[in-house]
């Protein structure tokens, strides 16, 4: 079954992970979790893609991640939103907005068919 | 940018975090997947094909660590590193190439950066300016080195705060000092009270000088210590403040201890204690004329006010300094002079230069010899760069096909160039570091020629920050430099014609490495060429002598005025001391002289001579005072009249007469092939000037200032009543230890607290006064030497790799026929070729050069044609030796072998 399911688009996955902090700081597996859940698995992630994105995210300054003790009792590296984070999250937030609605336009008006 | 250098750094505690980061993850998939029932090892399976590959992410969150470049030039360097280790010799021999250029580069740089670039560690020192008076012809009473004014001048100065800031004076001497035993021989300085205020250099503790302690003469017996002298001599004690020394048998106050790394603002000249001025009598012993204009024996600095540049406060003291010099000139004690004199003494005008560097004789005598050492060690690293560009092209060539193999899988040719540059600057970094362990070395044999006076030099041999990063910035230069053939020749070869081409063509960088062994070449004959000259100087030096006899000569100086004498009791016991030590059995002779030879420093005046007629000399004069031994003990002929005698150095009211002895150079000058006996000088140049003084004799020239100079002299008997110090010189019989031990006997019974300098062999003076010479001769043998070495490294690299190239034409052309001889010849052709164009580029270039290095040789010329043409020989022996072997190999290919390899 796996055309049931989209691929994550090129460059949202750093957009959901930001949503996803934006409620509350989660460990690595706790986003990979959330975002399977919230997409009701209609979106794919490839669970390995998670980290390079966090730690990017992470140089970029716009999360900030400590070690601390996960509800299981193990030690697990938290991330949470930063200031500079949670306006990117708005900027990017907006803009998509911006751009499903000119694709709507378009799939509305547009095209000979 | 600096946050993927620093992950660098980390990358290990990176690499541990992200992977408990990942073990987390896995395992709590592996527990979720359990609990909704799948077996564990299914379970283990499927987390690890949800994540993908572990390694995979590693590696792609290290991008995102160190973003690609840095990524991209680690795994360059991994690779340059294993192929480096795969062929050690090739390492080895480029690894050290670097090490030699950039090690002796290092090395002299240090030198030229400690004596001639470096600034005072005060306060802005590019704010200080150093005073001089031009036009000014020495006439009046001057001691000392270089830029020399008068201490009212300097008070003069203070007045004009238009300009400055503030202005300070001061002069270097040699005190005796007394820290509670012997008295030691010991540099000083002597400032004005805003010499610190002015350089803004602070206290260690206690306090320095103030303007107050230079207000009224002879009352304020304080001194200030150098830190370096309070933690050697008082082991850092923290009382030392209010504690009594002895300077000259005056006792002063200890007040402070200057900051710590300030040695004063003349680098040769090291002060071990600072002295104000107002204590010039006690610090300078007999001199009183502290407020006399018209004796000048200080250098006087200045520090601009911010808003003025030294040319501005030049012109704006011109008007203030005109009038000065027209009140002085109608002060009733100025001397009677010529109107034309007068002249050119009110149209002498202040200069200021910049001085952040201070003020160095020995900055004077050493800058331009550095140098010159500075640009051949400059050329010796480029020649030593050309090499491993040499080795780099043939290991490209080598590696052709490798690197068109890359190209061809898609590498990019700008991949492929940074994959060559990193190689480079690898073997340059490696290098430089062993370079750089290697410079102190090299820095402490260097200074070790420089001449040491009593103070305690202050060139460090050691490494320092300043150091580290010119080593660092000339390896990467040199990295870069040697790295761009090779990559620049990766870039632009046609990658068809390339993986055609049959194993072992690859002509590529043979046209360009015989472009570098030119050059090489062209450089070398430059540097034997000067080595040879450098080499003759100190030879013709060695050879010409001082003009007397220094075997068994030794020489020492007291100085008893310095211990509290008076000139009369000075006298007295020099005399005494002579006395003795001429009767002494293991004495043949010996003499005093009132300025020491061989020093560098003479005592120098204009004089009027009259004989047909009345003349002045047109230059200085050096003269010097010498009892009536001089001559006979040091074994100097008198070619013409007699020698001084007894009865010569008795006062005119007791019988003596006013006498001279002239050297032969004097005699020729003045007085043109006649005889100069009977002609009667006098000292100083105006028109009545007195000449009661009658030439008796004439003299062998013998060096005074040093072995180089020749110049005009006179010699005046030593008055018995002027001998308040001298230098002895003893000319010994039999062991010298004994006889050293007899004369230290005679003077210690003399007085006991007398310091007595060390005794030196005139042989040794004689070296030591041409340390500069021999310090050139050894480094541009050495620097001749490795440049030799290195482009007969290069040629013999070059004709033994077009012998590899050219094995199968070699070997076609003997199955048709060609004779060894011919054989030989083809390939020795090509580095005759070489050899004669890179002498054909470095004879004119010679001929450009010849005004850099004049000054510094003595009897040859710079265009010696005995000299070019010894290294031209030198030079096409040594590159034909090194070409014939390859050459001779390449002759005795088996034409059916040769052929065979394809």
């Amino acid at each position: 079954m796996p055309s049931a399911r989209f691929p994550i688009p090129q460059g949202t996955l750093d957009m959901l992970i930001l949503q996803i902090l934006s409620l509350e700081p989660a460990h690595g597996y706790g986003i990979a979790q959330r975002l399977e859940q919230i997409s009701k698995s209609v979106i794919q992630i490839n669970q390995g893609s998670l980290y390079p994105a966090l730690h990017r995210l992470a140089q970029k300054k716009w999360l900030k991640a400590e070690w601390r003790q996960s509800e299981t009792g193990r030690d697990a590296k938290f991330y949470a939103l930063t200031a500079a984070g949670r306006k990117q999250l708005a900027a990017e937030k907006d803009d998509w907005a911006r751009l499903a609605r000119a694709v709507q336009v378009i799939f509305d008006e547009g095209g000979p068919c | 940018m600096l946050r993927p250098l620093l992950n660098w750094f980390r990358l290990r505690r990176l690499d541990n975090d992200l992977g408990r980061e990942l073990q987390y993850h896995l395992d709590r998939r592996i527990d979720d997947l359990m609990r909704s029932g799948v077996p564990e090892l299914a379970a283990r399976r499927q987390a690890r094909l949800e994540i993908g590959g572990l390694t995979q992410i590693h590696e792609e969150v290290r991008d995102v660590w160190l973003t690609r470049w840095l990524r991209d030039f680690a795994y360059d360097l991994r690779f340059s590193v294993r192929s480096f280790l795969r062929t050690p010799l090739f390492t080895a021999t480029a690894v050290l190439s670097f090490a030699l250029g950039i090690g002796a580069t290092t090395a002299i740089y240090s030198l030229v950066d400690q004596v001639v670039l470096h600034a005072l560690p005060v306060r802005e020192p590019q704010r200080l300016v150093l005073f001089d008076w031009k036009g000014l012809t020495a006439s009046v009473n001057a001691f000392g080195s270089y830029n020399l004014l008068s201490y009212p001048l300097c008070r003069d100065l203070q007045q004009q705060e238009r300009f400055f800031d503030g202005v300070f004076c001061r002069a270097a001497t040699t005190i005796s000092l007394s820290t509670g035993g012997d008295s030691v021989p010991t540099a000083a300085e002597i400032v004005s009270g805003t010499y610190f205020p002015v350089l803004g250099v602070q206290p260690s503790i206690g306090r320095l000088f103030t303007s107050t302690d230079d207000d009224v003469p002879g009352a304020s017996p304080v001194v200030v210590l150098s830190y370096d002298f309070w933690s050697t001599q008082f082991a850092s004690a923290a009382d030392v403040v209010g504690r009594k020394v002895l300077v000259n048998r005056h006792p002063m106050t200890i007040i402070g201890v200057a900051a710590r790394g300030f040695r004063g603002i003349d680098i040769g000249e090291v002060p071990s204690l600072w002295i104000p001025a107002a204590m010039s009598a006690d610090a300078l012993p007999g001199f009183d004329q502290l407020l006399n204009r018209r004796v000048r024996w200080m250098q006087i600095f200045g520090r601009l006010r911010t808003d003025i540049t030294p040319a501005e406060a030049q012109a704006g003291l011109q008007p203030w300094f005109k009038a000065m010099l027209a009140e002085d000139a109608r002060r009733p004690e100025f001397p009677r002079i010529t109107p034309d004199r007068q002249q050119r003494y009110l149209a002498s005008a202040l200069e200021l230069t910049p001085a952040a560097q201070g003020h160095s004789p020995l900055r004077r005598r050493l800058s331009q010899p550095l140098w010159v050492l500075f640009g051949a060690t400059g050329v010796l690293l480029a020649l030593a760069c050309m090499n491993v560009a040499g080795l780099f092209l043939a290991r490209g060539s080598a590696r052709g096909r490798e690197i068109f193999t890359r190209l061809a899988l898609g590498a990019s040719r700008g991949r492929i160039g940074r994959q060559l540059l990193s190689d480079s600057i690898l073997v340059a970094l490696a290098g430089g570091l062993l370079g750089t362990l290697l410079a102190p070395a090299v820095m402490a044999a260097l200074i070790a020629f420089l001449p040491r006076e009593v103070a305690p030099n202050a060139l460090q041999s050691s490494l320092n920050p300043r150091l580290l990063v010119f080593a660092t910035l000339v390896s990467l230069i040199a990295g870069v430099l040697s790295g761009l053939a090779p990559a620049a020749q990766a870039g632009t070869r046609s990658l068809m014609a390339a993986l055609t081409e049959r194993a072992g063509g690859a002509a590529g960088g043979l046209r360009l490495r015989r472009i570098i062994v030119t050059v090489q070449i062209a450089v070398t004959v430059i540097l034997v060429v000067g080595a040879a000259l450098f080499g003759r100087t100190l030879f013709a030096l060695i050879a010409k002598g001082p003009g007397f006899d220094t075997s068994n000569l030794i020489s020492f100086g007291i100085d008893p005025v310095r211990n509290g004498y008076s000139r009369a009791d000075a006298d007295r016991l020099i005399q005494s001391i002579h006395r003795e030590i001429g009767a002494l059995p293991s004495v043949q002779s010996a003499a005093i002289v009132n300025n020491p030879l061989l020093t560098g420093g003479s005592w120098n005046i204009q004089m009027t001579i009259q004989a047909d007629q009345r003349v002045t000399t047109d230059r200085e004069v050096r003269i010097n005072a010498v009892s009536p031994e001089f001559f006979t003990t040091l074994g100097a002929r008198i070619v013409a009249g007699r020698d001084f005698v007894e009865s010569d150095a008795r006062p005119a009211t007791e019988g003596g007469l006013c006498v001279a002895i002239v050297n032969e150079a004097f005699a020729s000058r003045y007085f043109n092939g006649r005889s100069p006996l009977g002609g009667r000088v006098g000292l100083g140049t105006a028109p009545d000037t007195k000449t009661a003084v009658e030439i008796v004799g004439v003299s062998a020239n013998i060096s005074y200032r040093g072995v180089r100079e020749e110049w005009e002299q006179v010699y005046f008997p030593l008055a018995s009543c002027a001998a308040s110090a001298g230098t002895f010189y003893v000319r010994i019989r039999g062991p010298r230890d004994a006889a050293i031990q007899s004369i230290r006997t005679i003077v210690h019974q003399a007085d006991p607290t007398l310091p007595l300098g060390t005794f030196r062999t005139l042989d040794e003076q004689v070296s030591r006064s041409l340390t500069t010479e021999r310090m050139l001769a050894a480094l541009s043998a050495g620097f001749g030497a490795l440049a030799l070495l290195l482009s007969v490294v290069g040629l013999y690299g070059v004709v033994s790799f077009s012998v590899a190239q050219r094995t199968r034409e070699i070997g076609l052309r003997m199955a048709l026929g060609a004779t060894r001889l011919a054989t030989v010849w083809l390939l020795l052709r090509d580095a005759l070729m070489m050899t004669t164009i890179g002498i054909a580029i470095a004879l004119p270039t010679l001929w450009t050069l010849r005004r850099v290095v004049e000054s510094q040789l003595y009897g040859v010329t710079p265009t010696d044609p005995t000299t070019l043409a010894a290294a031209t020989v030198l030079l096409c022996t040594t590159t034909l030796l090194a070409a014939l072997i390859p050459a001779r190999r390449a002759s005795t290919v088996n034409p059916a072998d040769a052929l065979r390899l394809e």
